[in-house]
């Protein structure tokens, strides 16, 4: 019997019937139907023990401390940590994304030698030989650029670089270095620090304390538990932003000039009945301020009207614990005498030293005997000495080290700065990340990244009491990186350089046994705190009194107020993959960042909504759209700083622009401090 | 008449008979790769001989959620160095333990990602209600791995979450297990 045609069809029937009552079709359908939710690329959940890690947090300008959770051994995500004095269970946007920055497609894998326009792999020994050589080479010519001012990495940097026999110790900018120098002008020594928590009354002269400026996450929960107290915070500065928006009251104040207002507010307090006669320097003080800085012209350089000046000195007056906080809004560029002016302030309501008050910190002790002191790199001006190389009035280092900073990127008067490290003669970067200074070095160690390596962190800047911070490295580094700290005792062992240190390890157990903290309690989270402020003995403004700096108007151009996003990074960390969705499309819209104009503004310069504008000054030139918002004063210009990247990666690259490019610095003369709070600039159609 | 019924009838029934005997004995052949566990582990050593109870290995997060397999933690307090003489022990302890690297366990009931599972909900029913009763076995089952999903063939499905939930008056509510 063949198969016929008739036979065949039967067959194909019998099957396709008998398949119906086998699970074929249906499990196929149903296994295809999972098969097309299983892409490789769906994130999947990590499975194992659930544990978490007392870490630390330095991407912003601060430090503080956090924890890292961990399922099977692998970080998932950082929260607030509640033991922490500078947290209090609080996080600040850059925290937040901290534990995916460990992947970051920005992360330098392995050390790196510069290979004419690119990057050969290399490894560690060849790393360290090479770095020893080249400091036996370049004698005491070395200089080193460290973006961390609370870690004891910094004093090891700085160790070595001054048993070269250089005191080329530099700091990026910030608010210490001023703060420092404004408390010495005072007859003062010490660290500043805000008891923000203790105050009843808290003046914000351009302090973005909510948003970006000192401790954030710790100003917030001070902020937050004000609330119920009643305590009272007003914000003072050119634009509405974050800490703006929940302040019980903003004041507008032309860009920079806050400073100025202090002292229009301090003559309105010295001209009070009070008598003040026997406080060291009061007279000449209270002449000085009542002669030089009257409430009309007082109103007329900041924008303030006079009745508010009065009602604000009569406010703190009232208040009982009242606390002023001097700062610029990005967090940097105030010179010394600008933040003298806010502490004055402090002085003559007598708030320096008292609970709710400033209160003036020791320094961290020095365990590093070769390294410069906290106070010495203070007063040395990267900015000026960058400016200085560049322009050939000093020596270009032959040998310049970069840990935890990216210069190349993120300082004022910053085409002069690239030269100088053009000029250098050898570049070595300590970075996590293939950041401007990194793609530009010769030499890159990676750096082990926050949460793969032992730190400290010693009082950040604005710390209302002294603290300590020690913490243990919660993973074993993902790539090829080593801990800087200790890639430097190695070098400089090599280079036979005796720092007095074996390991970093060492170097923090000296620390914590200096200030009287256990390591191994700390290590396993226990914060060190101190409530121990050096007695001073202040007089107000003891150095020749003088007014204070102030950009003329000429009627063409505008103030810059350059404000500071942690969500879009910092000056040390680009935009985290994980904040991107957080950048609003009024704030950046395809590449193009968005600037800051009101209405009247706008029409004065004929510009509109969206409108592409070029922002030039001496320094430079950027690009931007323009965004009409009435939270901005007349003839002021809102830039962010922190976009504009030309390294990294896809994430921050060419996205907006750098408007560090426009930050044209001058140096103050009493203080020999750069100074760059009060750009002017011109905005006109790309 | 009859030559042609004939032709018709018993080719379909052949067809009829192949197609349910290859859908039910040759289809699941097709669909799922058999593996076996990385590492030989004898769960009646360790639940007879030394008295574990399943908790001491599979331990749950506070939560009740799935904390994932035992991990050479779990393991390194006694197997540091080789106890016995079983083959797969030297083995775990050499190409695991002293290269610090986790031994890649399969799961026989390892849910997808987009379900939550508490077992402390369920820890009125015995652990071999859902799961194989390894701890009566010197060597763990065949790990069938479907092809096509992925996942274990002993992969709970959704249709027995929720009869289940049905039969014992739990709800079969999506947030239930869709968190």
């Amino acid at each position: 019997m063949g198969l016929d045609r008739r036979s065949f069809i039967s067959l194909v029937a019998g099957g396709v019937a008998g398949s119906l009552f086998t699970p074929v079709i249906w499990k196929t359908l149903d296994d295809v139907s999972i098969w097309t939710q299983n892409w490789p690329w769906i994130p999947r959940l990590q499975y194992g023990e659930e544990l978490t890690f007392p870490a630390l947090c330095k991407l912003g300008s601060d430090a503080y401390g956090v924890k890292v959770k961990t399922v099977g051994g692998r970080p998932v995500t950082a929260e607030g940590n509640p033991d922490h004095p500078l947290s209090l269970g609080g996080i600040c946007p850059l925290g937040a994304a901290s534990v995916h920055l460990l992947y970051s497609p920005s992360r330098v894998k392995n050390p790196k030698l510069k290979d004419g326009s690119s990057f050969k792999d290399i490894t560690w020994a060849e790393a360290e030989e090479l770095l020893a050589g080249k400091i036996r080479e370049a004698g005491s010519n070395v200089a080193m650029i460290s973006g961390d001012e609370t870690g004891s990495v910094t004093d090891v940097l700085s160790g070595l670089v001054g048993k070269a026999g250089s005191d080329k110790s530099f700091f990026m900018p910030g608010e210490s270095a001023p703060a420092a120098a404004a408390l010495a002008m005072l007859g003062g020594d010490g660290q500043v620090g805000y008891d923000i928590e203790n105050a009843n009354y808290v003046l914000l002269l351009g302090a973005d304390a909510l948003g970006s400026w000192g401790n954030v996450a710790r100003n917030g929960k001070a902020f937050s538990a004000s609330r119920e107290k009643g305590v009272k915070f007003v914000y003072v500065g050119p634009a509405q932003n974050g800490t703006s928006a929940v302040a019980d009251s903003w004041v507008p104040c032309n860009t920079g000039t806050e400073p100025v207002l202090a002292l229009g507010i301090a003559a309105v307090i010295a001209g009070t009945s009070r008598d003040r006669s026997s406080w060291p320097g009061f007279a000449s003080f209270a002449k000085f301020v009542q002669t030089a800085y009257p409430l009309d012209k007082v109103a007329e350089i900041t924008g303030v009207k006079a009745a508010v000046i009065t009602g604000l000195a009569q406010e703190l007056v009232r208040a009982g614990r009242p606390l002023v906080l001097t700062a610029a809004e990005a967090g940097q560029g105030l010179g010394a005498f600008e933040l003298a002016a806010g502490m004055s302030l402090n002085m003559l309501l007598q708030r320096v030293n008292a609970v709710g008050g400033v209160r003036i910190l020791p320094w961290a002790p020095k365990v590093v005997e070769a390294a410069a002191d906290r106070k010495t790199m203070f007063a040395n001006d990267l900015v000026a000495y960058l400016s200085s190389v560049a322009d050939g009035g000093a020596e270009a280092p032959a040998l310049l080290m970069v840990y935890g900073a990216n210069p190349a990127y993120a300082l004022p008067n910053l085409t002069k700065a690239q030269a100088a490290m053009d000029k250098a003669g050898f570049v070595v970067s300590f970075s996590s990340f293939m950041d401007e200074t990194a793609a530009m070095a010769d030499l890159i160690m990676p750096d082990s990244y926050a949460f793969e390596r032992l730190d400290d962190a010693y009082s950040p800047y604005g710390s209302g009491q002294p603290n300590y911070t020690v913490v243990a490295p919660v993973i074993k580094p993902v790539f090829d990186t080593r801990p800087a700290g200790d890639v430097l005792l190695v070098v400089a062992a090599k280079a036979e350089l005796d720092l007095g240190f074996e390991s970093f390890e060492d170097v923090v157990k000296a620390k914590a046994e200096a200030l009287g903290a256990d390591f191994d309690e700390m290590v396993e989270g226990a914060a060190w705190v101190s409530e121990e402020f050096p007695a001073q003995d202040l007089a107000l403004w003891t150095t020749p009194l003088q007014e204070l700096a102030v950009a003329a108007k000429d009627g063409k151009s505008l103030a810059l107020a350059p404000v500071q996003r942690l969500k879009i990074g910092s000056a040390k960390i680009a935009i985290p993959p994980f904040n991107t969705n957080a950048i609003r499309f009024d704030e950046m819209l395809g590449n193009d960042m968005y600037v800051l104009l009101n209405a009247a503004t706008a029409k004065n310069l004929g510009l509109k909504k969206d409108d592409a504008v070029k922002i030039a000054s001496s320094g430079g030139e950027c690009k931007a759209r323009v965004r009409i918002f009435e939270g901005v004063m007349n003839d002021t210009v809102v830039a962010p700083l922190g976009l504009g990247h030309t390294a990294w990666d896809a994430f921050s690259r060419d996205k907006g622009d750098n408007v560090y490019k426009l930050l044209a610095a001058d140096t103050e003369a009493e203080s020999g401090l750069s100074r760059f709070a009060t750009v002017r600039v011109t905005v006109s159609k790309a | 008449m009859a030559k042609c019924k004939s032709c018709v009838v018993l080719p379909f029934l052949v067809g009829l008979v192949a197609s349910i005997v290859l859908g039910w004995w040759g289809f699941p052949k097709v669909l799922y790769s058999q593996k076996t566990q990385p590492i030989r582990f004898d769960h009646v050593v360790h639940v007879e001989d030394q008295a574990m109870a399943c908790e001491d290995c599979h331990a749950f997060r506070d939560d009740g959620s799935y904390a994932g397999m035992p991990t050479n933690a779990n393991c390194v307090g006694c197997h540091e160095d080789v106890q016995g003489e079983d083959p797969d022990e030297a083995r775990y302890v050499a190409e695991y333990v002293q290269q610090e690297k986790e031994v890649e366990w399969l799961g026989y009931q390892k849910q997808p990602d987009n379900v939550y599972f508490s077992h402390i909900a369920h820890k009125e029913l015995d652990c071999t209600s859902c799961h194989p009763d390894v701890a009566n076995m010197s060597t763990p089952p065949v790990y069938y791995e479907n092809r096509l999903s992925g996942y274990s063939k002993d992969t709970m499905k959704m249709w027995q979450c929720e009869e289940c939930h049905a039969q014992s008056g739990a709800s079969n509510a999506c947030f239930v297990c869709h968190k």
